[in-house]
């Protein structure tokens, strides 16, 4: 398919000068009236940018929206300044999270602190030695192993919440909604009397137990809203052509919900990546690496961060940031690589062909 | 390859509907013989589209409804102990008044969808799509495009695509719930003519608002209603000719000429 080039033109967007003026004028007065008042009178900066320049700022964009359109520009223009206003005050907290982990944990980053293990390291050791590889390794290991026992299950609550008319999937939501509430330390707790009264060893197999329950929620209900969004119609369609329930669900009501049930197990690994509790009452840590996930000690980045974050000394504490790092960019990769994934499969029968003109 | 398959005659007998407490069709009587055009007309609301989903035994996917009497295919019943849903919805088609194409498919593995939904193997898959889009009169305007989603066709296109979806399992009976209600007058006019076409090799049951549409294109015509707060029924049903141009009931003259409704 061949588009005309996208016109120059927008007409819409045209703006005389009188007003581009007064968007100027609004844009900046406020700003620096609440500069001149901090500066005059000593005032508070939070308590400026709440009490003085938020509602200068309304008052401004009121005015050039009443004098663009009238009464309805107010409501526009207020609209306008209160999103852009708390937007950016999300935006500033989440960067400045962001941004302190970044800078803190950098110091930390090499290529052998994702590769090595802190087997030869002591509390002093300085940076070039040692690393997070058998944590990120064990992290890998943990979630990995709850997300597959975690995602069928949740999908198929999912399943039985959407497709099934029975009563007593009310009472299930509740209790799956209920759950989602549950203290994580309370999760590892319940998992750890568990292997004392029936003498299990703590591993690795604790902690993915101990993080099903809260992951379970989130996938659930994400993989409901995703299922409920396909339109009742196509399942219509699919059965009026002679298909039995299952082939409709797996043919055309699953494919039509994938991006959301990707979000349904993103949003589910993203919630239990980080749980620090549950892993520190069920999973003995290691300094070494290891591979066993039913057997001994492991180490994850969540219980590593804890563990050198209270440390006394400098070269630990920068350990402790340098993993906190690492687990975002870890989470980063996995939902950047899945997205790509899922999207490009869907982007796999878009059109192939060059059409010829009509 | 399709002229093994026949028509079938369908009849329904003693149709009543219920949705929960309340019952919204009383006692169809309707004939629906092989090869024949059927319209059926009536105000909004009268119960033609549930009738129709009762003709396919799509009714009984609705929560809390409820049915009364028998359909027969060829003779036998296909609320029967012999027939089970899946294999009555193989042979009779249906056709939704909104086009839903499945937009995860692309317009060629729509066509091919209900052979697989209905779990045939597909052999010449490329010969039965171009067949069966052919017979929906929409393949010219998309031979060069089979493998682009079906949801980046018009609606009238889309429409037109579910009718070839239909046509690919060769049904013996096709269901078309007012198949041309958001389409312009061309695409109406070539559905017209599929209908005509497949009417040799099919029974054709067609829901349609449209009177000159039931005139040009149907044999018989059954004209439904339902008085305020009573369940619904078949006024008047006989030749197209007969119910437009010599209505014995009062009603159906009133009905087809415009008078209410
Ligand atoms: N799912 C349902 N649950 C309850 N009542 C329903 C349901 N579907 C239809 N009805 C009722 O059944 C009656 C017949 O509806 P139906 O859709 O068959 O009418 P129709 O003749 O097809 O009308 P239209 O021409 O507007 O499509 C209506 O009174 C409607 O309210
Ligand atoms: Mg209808």
């Amino acid at each position: 398919m061949s588009f005309a080039p996208r016109p120059a033109v927008q007409p819409w967007a045209r703006v005389n000068t009188a007003r581009r003026i007064q968007i100027l004028l609004a844009s900046v007065l406020p700003l620096a009236a609440t500069v001149l008042i901090i500066i005059l009178t000593g005032l508070d900066k939070n308590m400026a940018l709440l009490g003085v320049f938020l509602p200068l700022q309304l008052i401004a964009a009121a005015v050039v929206g009443f004098n663009a359109f009238g009464k309805r520009g107010v409501g526009d223009a207020a609209l306008i300044v209160l999103v852009i206003f708390f937007a950016t005050f999300v935006l500033v907290l989440l960067a400045s999270v962001v941004v302190s982990l970044v800078s803190q944990g950098a110091q930390a980053m090499s290529w052998g602190f994702f590769t090595t293990n802190n087997r030869y390291v002591s509390n002093t050791t300085s940076l070039e030695y040692g690393g997070v590889g058998h944590a990120i390794i064990g992290t890998l290991l943990v979630v990995g192993l709850t997300t597959v026992v975690t995602v069928p299950l949740g999908i198929a609550m999912a399943i039985y919440l959407t497709q099934s008319q029975s009563k007593t999937k009310g009472v299930i939501r509740t209790l799956t909604q209920a759950i989602s509430g549950l203290p994580s330390v309370v999760a590892g707790l319940f998992i750890l009397s568990i292997a004392i009264t029936l003498d299990w060893q703590k591993s690795g197999l604790l902690g993915s137990m101990a993080l099903l329950p809260l992951m379970l929620p989130t996938v659930a209900r994400v993989a409901e809203e995703a299922l409920r969004l396909v339109p009742v119609d196509l399942r219509y369609a699919a059965l009026a052509l002679g298909a039995p329930n299952y082939r409709a669900f797996f043919q055309v009501i699953l494919p039509a919900a994938k991006s959301g049930l990707v979000t349904a197990i993103l949003l589910g690994v993203a919630r239990i990546i980080g749980e620090t509790a549950p892993l520190i009452l069920t999973v003995p840590i290691s300094n070494g690496t290891s591979w066993d996930l039913f057997s001994g000690e492991i180490m994850t980045l969540p219980a590593y961060v804890y563990n050198y974050l209270g440390s006394a000394f400098v070269p630990s504490q920068n350990r402790a940031w340098g993993a906190a790092l690492v687990l975002m960019i870890l989470v980063a990769i996995l939902f950047g690589t899945t997205r790509i994934l899922s999207r490009s499969k869907s982007l796999k029968s878009k059109p192939t062909k060059e059409k010829a003109s009509k | 390859m399709n002229s093994l398959t026949k028509a079938s005659t369908l009849s329904s007998e003693n149709i009543s509907v219920w949705f929960g407490q309340r019952q919204v069709l009383s006692d169809v009587n309707l004939v629906f013989p092989a090869n024949k055009v059927t319209a059926l007309i009536g105000p909004s609301g009268c119960g033609k589209s549930t009738f129709i989903r009762t003709l396919n035994r799509m009714h009984e996917l609705i929560p809390g409804a409820g049915l009364a009497g028998s359909v027969f295919l060829d003779g036998e019943d296909i609320y029967g102990e012999d027939f089970d849903a899946v294999s009555v919805r193989i042979k009779i088609g249906m056709v939704f008044q909104k086009p839903n194409p499945f937009p995860t498919m692309t317009i060629r593995d729509n066509i091919l969808s209900g052979l697989r939904l209905s779990g045939r193997k597909i052999e010449n898959g490329d010969e039965v799509a171009e067949t069966s889009l052919r017979r929906a009169s929409i393949w010219n305007e998309v031979k060069d495009r089979l493998n682009d989603q079906a949801i980046s066709l018009s609606g009238g296109q889309q429409q037109r695509l579910c009718i070839a979806r239909s046509l690919a399992m060769n049904p013996q009976v096709l269901l078309m719930d007012e198949p041309c209600s958001a389409l312009d007058p061309g695409s109406t006019r070539r559905i017209e003519e599929t209908i005509k076409e497949l009417s040799s090799s099919m029974t054709i049951v067609i829901v349609t608002h449209n009177m000159q549409q039931a005139q040009r294109v149907s044999d018989q015509t059954a004209f439904f209603l339902a008085d305020d707060n009573t369940p619904g029924g078949v006024v008047e049903f006989g030749s197209t000719e007969q119910i437009f141009n010599g209505p014995i009931d009062q009603r159906t003259n009133d009905y087809v000429n415009g008078h209410f409704g």
